[in-house]
Parts: C-alpha cells; sequence; structure tokens
C-alpha cells in the first residue's frame, strides 16, 4: 500500500496540520504588525483548507473539496486582501498595542489550550471507531482552542480592526470543529457560513471606516457615550 | 406553494426599491409590498390550519403552526412600520434630520439605504421561521444581523456609529456560539440520521429521532444555542447592545427589532428546546432558561428605574420581556407554551406600538429625554399621548389588557410546575418594572409641561398607530377563533403533549 492511501498517514497529516494552525493562532496573540497579522490569518486559513483536502481524500468526503476550495479562495484569498487594503486606505499606525503585554498573553492562551483539550475529551465516545471523531481528539481539541483564543483576543485587542480578524478566527476554530466532528456540514450550509462570513466582513469593513473617520481612532474603548 | 410568495415578495421589493429614482416609489413599493406579504401570511395560517404542516422544495422550507405563529407576527410588524415608516421619513426629511441634507440627494440615498434593507432584513426573518435546516436557519439569523447594522447607522451620528459596532461585534460573537451549538447538534445526531446529506439538519428529521442523540454532546449543544441566540435575543447577560441599538435606530427599525427580530431569535431557541427536551427531557434544558430568563427580568428592574430616556426605556422593556418569555419556555409544560405564544403575539403587537408612538413624540419634541420634556405630551399630541399611556398600561400587564392574562397564565404555570423561586422573583421584579414604567410615563404623558402648538394630524403616522392600538384594544377582549387555533397549536408543538 502506497503511503497516500493509508488513513493512518491521513491522520498524521491532519494532526501536524492543526497543530501548526494552533501555532499560528498563538502567533497572532504575539504579533506586533497588523498586516502581519492578516497575513497570519490567511496562512491559518490556507492549513485548514488543507486539512478539509486531506480529510475528503482519505476518507472519500467529495463535498468537503468544495468547500476546502471555497475557504481558500475566501478566507486565504479574498478577505486577507480587503482587509489589507482597508489598512492601508485608512493609514492608523500599525502597533497593535494590546491590553494585556505579551507574555501574559502566551501564557493565557496556553491555558486555555488546556481546556480545549479538556472540553475536547468529553466528546471522546468509546468503541465507535467508524466515526468520523476518530480522526482525532487533536483536531477538536486545536478547534476548541482556537474559538477559546480568538474569544480571548476579542477581549483584549483595542483597534477595531484586530476584533474583526480575531472573530474570523474564532470562525477558523468552528470551521475546524465542524470538519473535524462530522466531515463538515451539509454543503448548503457551508456555502451560508462563508456567503454571511464575506458579507461580515465587508459590513465590518465599512464600519470600521466609518469610525475611523468619526473618530479619527480605531480605539473601539473610545466608543463609550451610551450608557445607563 | 404558499411559501415561495412569502419569502419572494420582500427580495424582489428590496430589489425594486434600490433601483427606484423617487421616494414616493420607494414608499409605495415597501407598503404594497408588505400589505401582499401580510395577506399571504395570514393565508399560509389558515392553510397550516387545515393541513397541519406544509413543506417545499424537498422539505427545504417548511412551516408549522409555531413557524406560521412567528410569520404572521413579523409580516404584521412589518406593514404596520412600512405605512409608518412613510410619515416618519417625511417628517425627517422637513426636520432636516439627516446630517449631510445639503444637496437633497444624499436624503433619498438615505431613505433607498433603508427601503432596501428593510425588505431584506423582514426577507431575512421569514426565512428563519421557514427554513427547515437548522443551519439555514443559523444563516437567515446572522442575516437579520448584517442587514441591520447599517438601518442602525442611517443617521450617521457617532453614537450610531458606536451602537451598530457594539451590536455587530457581541451579535456576531453570540452567533458564532450557536453556531457551534448547531454543529454539535449535528454532531449528536448524525450516527443517527445519517450525515452528509442535505436532510441530517433538517428539524422535521431531526425532532424523531432526538430521542437516540448523543446526549453528553446534546446537553453541551444547548447551552451553546442558549447564550447564541439568547445574545441575539438580548437576555441578561448579554443584552448590551440592546439599549443602543434601540435608541439609535430609525423609530420603524427599532420597532421591528424589539418585537419580530426577537421572536425570530426566541424562534431559534424553541426549535433547539424541542430537540433537547426530547432528547434529555424538559428538566435540563428548563433549568437554564429559567435561570436565565429570571435574570434578565431582574437585570431590567434598576434600568426601567432611573432611566432617563424613554427609547431606552423601552429597551430594558424588551429586555424585561424576552427574559418572561424565556422563563416561559423553562417553566414548559401545556401551560407555560400557551403562555409564551400568547405573549409573544400580545408583546409584538404591543411593543411595536410603544416604539411608534416614542417615535411620534421624539419626533414632536426633538429628543427623547424625559428631563426635556418635562411632560404634558397628552395636551400637545392627543393621540399619540393617549395610545402610549395605554400600551404602556397593557405591556406592563395591567387587565383588562392581553399581556396581562399571559402573564398571568406563566405565573400559574410556574407555580403549578413548583418553580417557586422563579415565581416569586417573578412577581417581586414585575413589581418593580411595573412602577418604573408606568411613573415615568404617566409622568412623561399627564405631568405638567411647557405649553406649546398642538401636533398636527400626521396621516401615515397617526393611522398606523391608530390601528395597531385598536388592535391591541380588541386583542384585550377578544381573541379571534382560529389565531387561538394557531397559538394553541404551536404551543402543542413546543409542549409536545
Amino acid at each position: 500500500m502506497y503511503f497516500f492511501e493509508d488513513p493512518q498517514f491521513g491522520n498524521r497529516m491532519i494532526t501536524l496540520m492543526a497543530a501548526f494552525v494552533l501555532v499560528l493562532q498563538i502567533a497572532m496573540v504575539c504579533q506586533k504588525y497588523l498586516v502581519t497579522n492578516i497575513r497570519v490569518f490567511a496562512v491559518q486559513s490556507f492549513l485548514l483548507a488543507g486539512i478539509a483536502n486531506t480529510i475528503a481524500y482519505f476518507n472519500h468526503a467529495p463535498h468537503l473539496y468544495i468547500a476546502a476550495i471555497l475557504t481558500f479562495a475566501l478566507k486565504t484569498v479574498a478577505l486577507p486582501v480587503v482587509l489589507e487594503r482597508l489598512v492601508k486606505r485608512i493609514d492608523i499606525a500599525q502597533e497593535i498595542a494590546p491590553l494585556v503585554n505579551v507574555p501574559l498573553s502566551v501564557l493565557i492562551s496556553g491555558g486555555l489550550t488546556t481546556v480545549g483539550y479538556v472540553v475536547a475529551e468529553s466528546f471522546r465516545r468509546t468503541g465507535e471507531s467508524a466515526s468520523p471523531a476518530s480522526l482525532g481528539q487533536n483536531t477538536l481539541a486545536v478547534a476548541v482552542s482556537l474559538f477559546l483564543i480568538g474569544f480571548y483576543m476579542m477581549i483584549t485587542r483595542r483597534k477595531a480592526i484586530m476584533q474583526v480578524l480575531a472573530l474570523l478566527s474564532l470562525e477558523n476554530g468552528l470551521f475546524l470543529a465542524a470538519i473535524s466532528l462530522t466531515y463538515g456540514m451539509p454543503l448548503i450550509v457551508e456555502l451560508g457560513i462563508l456567503f454571511d462570513l464575506l458579507v461580515a466582513v465587508m459590513v465590518l469593513g465599512i464600519l470600521v471606516y466609518r469610525i475611523q473617520e468619526t473618530f479619527d481612532s480605531m480605539d473601539v474603548s473610545k466608543l463609550s457615550r451610551l450608557r445607563g | 406553494m404558499i411559501l415561495f410568495p412569502i419569502l419572494a415578495i420582500p427580495l424582489a421589493a428590496g430589489a425594486l426599491s434600490f433601483a427606484a429614482r423617487k421616494r414616493p416609489a420607494m414608499e409605495m413599493i415597501n407598503v404594497v409590498a408588505f400589505a401582499a406579504l401580510f395577506l399571504f401570511a395570514v393565508a399560509l395560517a389558515a392553510q397550516v390550519l387545515r393541513a397541519g404542516t406544509i413543506s417545499m422544495w424537498n422539505d427545504a422550507l417548511y412551516a408549522d403552526s409555531l413557524s406560521a405563529l412567528v410569520i404572521l407576527l413579523t409580516a404584521f410588524v412589518a406593514l404596520l412600520c412600512s405605512i409608518y415608516a412613510v410619515g416618519y421619513f417625511r417628517d425627517d426629511e422637513r426636520n432636516q434630520a439627516f446630517e449631510e441634507d445639503v444637496l437633497g440627494s444624499v436624503t433619498v440615498a438615505k431613505l433607498r439605504k433603508y427601503y432596501t434593507l428593510t425588505p431584506l432584513f423582514v426577507f431575512a426573518m421569514l426565512l428563519v421561521a421557514l427554513a427547515n435546516n437548522l443551519g439555514v436557519m443559523w444563516v437567515a439569523i446572522e442575516a437579520t444581523t448584517l442587514t441591520t447594522v447599517f438601518l442602525i447607522t442611517l443617521y450617521g451620528r457617532a453614537t450610531s456609529l458606536e451602537a451598530a459596532w457594539k451590536y455587530a461585534m457581541i451579535g456576531g460573537v453570540g452567533l458564532s456560539l450557536a453556531l457551534f451549538g448547531t454543529i454539535l447538534t449535528y454532531y449528536s445526531a448524525h450516527l443517527v440520521v445519517g450525515a452528509e446529506t442535505l436532510a441530517g439538519l433538517n428539524w422535521s428529521v431531526l425532532v424523531k429521532n432526538a430521542p437516540q442523540f448523543d446526549k453528553t454532546t446534546m446537553k453541551f449543544a444547548f447551552i451553546l444555542i442558549l447564550l447564541g441566540y439568547g445574545t441575539k435575543a438580548g437576555i441578561a447577560p448579554m443584552h448590551t447592545w440592546k439599549p443602543d441599538a434601540y435608541s439609535e435606530a430609525p423609530v420603524p427599525a427599532a420597532a421591528m427589532l424589539s418585537s419580530a427580530t426577537l421572536n425570530c431569535a426566541l424562534y431559534g431557541m424553541i426549535r433547539f428546546y424541542i430537540l433537547a427536551s426530547r432528547c434529555l427531557d424538559a428538566d435540563y434544558p428548563g433549568r437554564l432558561l429559567l435561570l436565565f430568563g429570571t435574570l434578565s427580568i431582574g437585570i431590567s428592574v434598576p434600568f426601567v428605574l432611573v432611566q432617563r430616556n424613554f427609547r431606552r426605556l423601552l429597551a430594558y422593556h424588551t429586555i424585561d420581556h424576552a427574559g418572561i418569555m424565556v422563563t416561559a419556555l423553562g417553566v414548559g409544560g401545556p401551560l407555560g407554551t400557551l403562555g409564551l405564544m400568547l405573549h409573544m403575539t400580545f408583546h409584538t403587537v404591543a411593543k411595536s406600538l410603544l416604539f411608534l408612538c416614542a417615535g411620534s413624540v421624539y419626533q414632536h419634541f426633538k429628543t427623547d429625554l424625559f428631563r426635556k420634556i418635562k411632560g404634558g405630551v397628552i395636551r400637545l399630541m392627543p393621540l399619540a399621548g393617549t395610545v402610549f399611556l395605554m400600551a404602556t398600561l397593557a405591556i406592563i400587564g395591567t387587565p383588562p389588557f392581553s399581556l396581562f392574562q399571559s402573564e398571568f397564565l406563566i405565573l400559574r404555570a410556574a407555580f403549578a410546575a413548583r418553580h417557586y423561586v422563579p415565581a416569586v422573583l417573578f412577581v417581586l421584579f414585575g413589581t418593580g418594572i411595573f412602577a418604573g414604567a408606568l411613573l415615568h410615563v404617566s409622568g412623561l404623558v399627564l405631568g405638567q409641561g411647557d405649553a406649546g402648538p398642538v401636533a398636527p394630524w400626521h396621516p401615515w403616522r397617526d393611522m398606523a398607530v391608530l390601528l395597531s392600538a385598536s388592535i391591541l384594544l380588541i386583542l384585550g377582549f377578544w381573541l379571534p377563533g382560529p389565531l387561538f387555533e394557531l397559538i394553541r397549536n404551536a404551543a402543542q408543538i413546543v409542549s409536545g403533549q
């Protein structure tokens, strides 16, 4: 048997890529520059598309190829381009200036990854080797960690555009969860989610642009006039 | 076949409004489209009453009594608000409320934005109720957020940008939780119903197989769904976007958000509640719902008591009512769910009317602060003032208005089900809300105020208010037989008995 027909090999590939996805997420937490962050997100999405492709190939789930292609087109190419153009257009300072300093953030991300593994553990089903969950507990744990770290980034970032990016990486975690648990959602749902994501980035992009114009800053902590 | 026009009409109206050149054309397109939509919604309700369920396109669209009720309410509010919006925006134009109103063309652009996005928003809400696939339902609920972001920023104030940002971000995070919940539901079901097929997430398929789902996963999924769609419904502690968004959005949009969109978010939650209660049993989701419901009712009390702005007062009031409905769902059983459905119906009528009245008052006095208006609205605006007070009395649950009946029913159900703590808290918090809302609004309407010109008759705005007020009044004494039948069937779907 050639190695590219061996499901074990596929599993190892998926786990490897999932590990890189997690590393990139933590890299995003400690990155200082906005544009770099957008590119890290693009690479992360590229790896996700790769995982989807690998699952589609080794587990004979052809509809995942379409999801993989769309993920690549949208999250690796279209959205990063849109976001980078936005950054250029509003010409903001490149430094991110997070609320929590980098070493502590990395430590917290590590903690959140542990939480992800604990949560994923509770989904382990015994004696069901045929279920897609046997793709590896690792993938689900990574997905939950991505979700939690994305959450954490949203809370600690002050720049509006970084919050958008955090929301997107959080969504990456969901995509990974969907493909690792059930070979992805039905195609129509996957299409709908990606379409919503595209519109959401457009809407949020326009909003960011107008916030920058009105407040002369992208610091969302300045958005605090409505109270009570 | 009837499901197709219900979705097609608002889409077509959106496209036509986008292409329209002049303001009257856009107004007419919206009013006519929503009138037609309302007729179709009534026809759908009638068909569902006769046939039980209707489906289309291989079960992709699916309507039972619960969806028919939500569609009927959505179509009613949409029609009401489209009539009101005509007068409201004409008045806005006269007052030059739009900031860059120098060229005149900017106003038309803003109106086009409103009249194009509103039908799309309504389309998304209808799709929530009609989609059989729970993933598609999620997409539609997300679409209700995306279509309303620019409605909230319509006036282009700095504060409306702030409100829209909070709305979009909190909504986005909330809905991502809901998506996670949907994925987990799919996972807990896929061994039973078979994955990779379109029907794998169809509610009509899932509900038949719910008892065999994986229980641990379903428990986890329901928590995520509750948090996710709860954010969209604005229950505590994820409610913070609500007062901002409701007070910054143009009044007709706020009226739709506070009634129809709330129903849609609850509808999503109810669909999953049914799955969870069949899979686990009603106790587990019930406890969680009671916790969050009571918390929402409680958290709105201090804000209602010390509120300075009447549109924000109404927003906190909506948080209270979202809490009441979630509590009713948590109580469950035939009685609790009947109370929930009745309350949803009555709340939709009363709350949209309240926002419209508040809008009329806001446009007349050009402020929404109690302090600046002082009082005496009833003397300057006889119609809006009277109806405002009447609708407030209705919504805080004074008899003979119908909300008294539904709240009393929920309370009785809670006692009957031995949920004593939530029931007592419900009464306690309810008293606080009652006192706060009555104090503020009666002061505003009846109190001593400055003399001024009496508001003239505004045909569109006042017609909409009168129409809705008479419906609210009639519902207090007489609930039409077929409507009650629909409500009862919807409650049966939820409670399963």
